[in-house]
């Protein structure tokens, strides 16, 4: 398991939610609240995998946190 | 277990050979949130980023590349933390010159905007002010005949009857002619 910690400062939390959908078919997703961050835990059958996975879905949720920033 | 990049301080940049990133602390007064996410967007291309926040005054950015050159991994991370460290500071300063020229760029749109709305665009006149308006008044002078027709002014005149004298051209008076 992957876990990836986004700042609520940094990130936001549409963009980590619309980054969890996107990545879903590709690995198990599981989304928790922290008071300063978005937990994403990444689970799938390899660890390069999660790891691929776990990137990916970062760089989504950073490029639409700035693209929607306002 | 992280190994320093050549050229950059060790308490700014680390490298993870391991992880095959790089990661660049970043003091957060003196590169703003704009300017980070500006150099941070500029990667999403070719690099993997992470943002996160270890303390109020820093920011901490870890990239690893989405493709490995041909050559070091090591001479490659060290590129990018380079190529990161640059974008920082020329995003900085286009952030600082844009609040800088704000007021400036505002105040020559609006001056630019205004203007073509025309001269001092006034209300309309009341009912009042037609009716006080003196219509009678005579039409303006045109000596130069400026506000006349172009068949009035070029067009073919009717042949003069004998005895009559030729019409005098624009600006001429048959005195003149004579």
């Amino acid at each position: 398991m992957r876990e990836l910690r986004l700042h609520r400062e940094l990130y936001r939390g549409e963009a980590v939610d619309a980054a969890a959908k996107v990545y879903a078919p590709y690995a198990s997703i599981e989304l928790i609240d922290d008071p300063t961050h978005w937990i994403v835990r990444v689970t799938s059958s390899t660890p390069a995998r999660e790891v691929r996975v776990a990137r990916e879905l970062a760089n989504h949720a950073l490029g639409t946190s700035i693209r929607d920033r306002g | 277990m992280t190994d320093a990049v050549p050229s950059l301080p060790p308490e700014i940049a680390a490298m993870d050979l391991a992880d095959a990133s790089v990661a660049l602390s970043i003091d957060a007064s003196t590169y703003g949130l704009e300017a980070l996410y500006a150099a941070s967007y500029a990667f999403l291309d070719r690099a993997y980023v992470l943002l996160e926040r270890p303390s109020p005054e820093r920011y901490r950015v870890i990239l690893a590349p989405k493709k490995r050159d041909a050559g070091e991994l090591r001479d490659q991370l060290t590129r990018l933390a380079g190529e990161l460290a640059n974008e920082l500071l020329a995003s900085a300063y286009r952030q600082r010159l844009h609040a800088e020229n704000r007021a400036l760029i505002e105040s020559v749109t609006m001056r630019a905007v205004a203007g073509a709305l025309g001269p001092n665009v006034e209300a309309p006149p009341s009912l009042e002010d037609l009716e006080a308006f003196d219509f009678s008044a005579e039409a303006f002078e045109d000596p130069l005949g400026i506000a006349m027709s172009w068949e009035e002014k070029y067009g073919k005149k009717t042949p003069p009857k004998a005895g009559e004298d030729p019409p005098a051209k624009a600006g001429e008076t048959n005195e003149d002619a004579g």
